[in-house]
């Protein structure tokens, strides 16, 4: 029996939209995908750039603005009342839930944070609306949270560029997390770290999550991360999501083939074995290649792959992959 | 045998701050390594942010001048005195940088880089020449002068953006090559791909690199020799894989355990 998923994504399909002087471009960056996650989750999303992570990232947390456009299928999150969901709802109910049910750490920790206000007033600006009480109630409670994550209450008097990327990483997943969201996207949150830094904040993304119960949609291109920290894991290539199961079953026995290279295309310490590359090159999304995208650069291609477009199927439990080839063998 | 690259102990100092809050910031303390002219090889310099490395490869390249010690290329002075030195040093040594995007003007088009290159250090007299060693320096990367042409940094991603800047180092056939960070922008499928053709360049063309990363796998994976660096200073020194695979400072076992292995085993990794 599985619980009642606190999002369920259906048919999301969003595109890039531009016409200028007459030229039509369409990117479908994100087209038909389905997922859910699971209340006190880690779903991880892998996928190499521009296969539209990111994309698929600001549309389900409702980002949407032009050229970007939403063109079917939906988001659900459990919190929103059934009939309503992110996209049209009116400002007023998203701001409510937006921060203190749904939170995001972006990419780049340096961009988010106003280089011009001290982390106390950023703190301020961000959260208060959603924690209310007074203003010493709350400066208790954001220094209560920068505890959790091993911060100095003195960082509150810091400007963004006084602090060091690990520390700065450490504030915006602070910010991320006062109001215990139910829900968090994290972006790439680690990419500009050290290794060391990296497994530190892995590790406080990790108990802050525990703590809080929240389920967290985890991308990154990072495969050592996807092993170490993820529950589960989709594999995302060219705007579609080609494979998604429990992490150790991708790991250990991928289907997909373009899955099935990725996993083994990364080199290990202590292993010596000659690793390759994928041949051939992403496809150009303003023209995607017929039925399954991957047919290019797949080793077991045949005609089918090249007219029809593959559907997710279930070969295991919580398993499902994209892929004529395997799903044949299996059906 | 004559060296390629010669680093005497090499030092850079910053000072930083104001009248009285002046100091000096010690970013490289005493590096020293020599690369052989005949024995290409793959030489990674390891470590985290602030330790040096990227100040090192500015060195290397001509773009900072050294506080101490001797840099030498060839056993001329690195970067040359007159212009035309100058370029003839560029041409031997080429840079491929972290950020891809911050690499390139994004008002200017992609080919435009490459033909610049072609024209300036490597030797092409027209056009089309330039086109023709612009085209093989792509292919060598896994793309070509036709997808490129006409297109913006802005049209690109980011790990195609970062093999444009690989292909554009190879255009004028240099001896060495500096990577700063160079797959840390690249996809994992695409990222082999690359390991894989910095190790065939030092096999077939002859050419060393000089790989900066803080990624422990490739590392061991491709490289021959590294360095592992902290506060400026070198902690460690030796064969890839005979240091990685058993590292004595207590820095590099921090930094080796540190590494999050791709392989599931049971629970996660990180409780």
């Amino acid at each position: 029996m599985t619980p009642q998923p606190i999002l369920r994504v259906e048919h999301l399909k969003a595109h890039f939209r531009s016409s200028y002087f007459g030229v039509y471009r369409e990117v479908p960056a994100v087209d038909d995908i389905s997922f859910d996650v699971a209340p006190n989750e880690i779903f991880g999303l892998a996928g190499e750039s521009s296969s539209g992570k990111t994309t698929l990232m600001k549309t389900i947390a409702g980002l949407i603005a032009p050229p970007l456009e939403l063109i079917g299928g939906k988001a659900q999150f459990s919190f929103m009342p059934p009939e309503t969901n992110l996209f049209g709802a009116d400002p007023a109910q998203l701001a409510k839930i937006r921060w203190s049910k749904l939170s995001y750490i972006m990419q780049g920790s340096m961009n988010v944070l106003n280089p011009l206000r001290q982390i106390r007033f950023i703190f301020r600006d961000f959260a208060a609306v959603h924690i209310g009480g007074s203003r010493s109630d709350f400066e208790t409670k954001t220094v209560n949270h920068l505890s959790r994550l091993r911060l100095d209450p003195s960082v509150l008097d810091a400007y963004p560029h006084e602090l060091s990327g690990g520390m700065r990483q450490r504030v915006t997943i602070a910010l991320a997390t006062i109001c215990r969201p139910d829900f968090i996207i994290a972006d790439e949150p680690t990419t500009a770290l050290d290794v060391i830094v990296q497994k530190e904040v892995l590790g406080m993304i990790r108990s802050i999550q525990r703590e809080i119960g929240s389920s967290v949609l985890f991308v990154t291109h990072d495969m050592g991360v996807h092993a170490a920290l993820t529950d589960k894991l989709g594999i995302m290539y060219a705007g579609c999501l080609v494979e998604a199961g429990p992490t150790a079953d991708i790991f250990n026995a991928p289907q997909h083939p373009y899955t099935r290279h990725l996993i083994h295309s990364l080199p290990r310490i202590g292993d010596t074995v000659q690793r390759t590359g994928l041949t051939g090159t992403p496809p150009n999304l303003a023209n995607p290649p017929s039925g399954c995208r991957f047919h290019p650069r797949c080793p077991l291609a045949s005609d089918i792959c090249r007219t029809e477009r593959p559907k997710m199927r279930q070969i295991a439990t919580e398993h499902r992959v994209a892929c004529h080839a395997v799903a044949g063998d299996q059906a | 045998m004559t060296a390629l690259l010669t680093l005497n102990n090499v030092c850079k100092s910053f000072m930083r701050g104001g009248i009285l809050s002046r100091h000096r910031i010690e970013a490289v303390k005493n590096v020293s390594f020599t690369i052989e002219n005949n024995r290409p090889e793959i030489f990674a310099i390891i470590g985290e942010s602030g330790s040096g490395k990227t100040t090192l490869a500015r060195m290397i390249l001509g773009m900072q001048e050294v506080s101490g010690g001797t840099l030498s290329l060839e056993g001329n002075r690195v970067g040359g005195r007159t212009r035309k030195e100058r370029l003839a040093f560029m041409a031997k040594v080429q840079p491929i940088f972290q950020n891809p995007f911050e690499a390139f003007n994004p008002l200017k088009k992609i080919d435009y880089y490459l033909l610049l290159t072609a024209m300036r250090f490597g030797g092409s007299a027209d056009l089309s020449e330039a086109e023709a060693a612009a085209d093989v320096a792509l292919r060598q990367v896994g793309l070509s002068l036709s997808e490129v042409r006409g297109r913006f940094p802005h049209e690109m991603s980011g790990g195609q953006l970062q093999r444009v800047a690989i292909a554009r180092a190879l255009v004028s056939k240099p001896r060495l090559i500096i990577a700063d960070e160079p797959v840390s922008m690249v996809d994992a499928s695409l990222r082999m791909a690359i390991v894989n053709l910095f190790g065939e360049l030092r096999d077939k063309l002859g050419l060393s690199i000089i790989y900066i990363t803080h990624d422990l796998a490739t590392a061991y994976y491709i490289a021959d020799r590294l360095i592992i660096m902290q506060k400026g200073e070198v902690v460690e020194a030796g064969a890839a894989r005979a240091v990685l695979s058993d590292p004595q400072h207590p820095y590099s076992k921090q930094l080796r355990d540190a590494v999050l292995s791709p392989q599931v085993t049971g629970s996660p990794s990180i409780k």
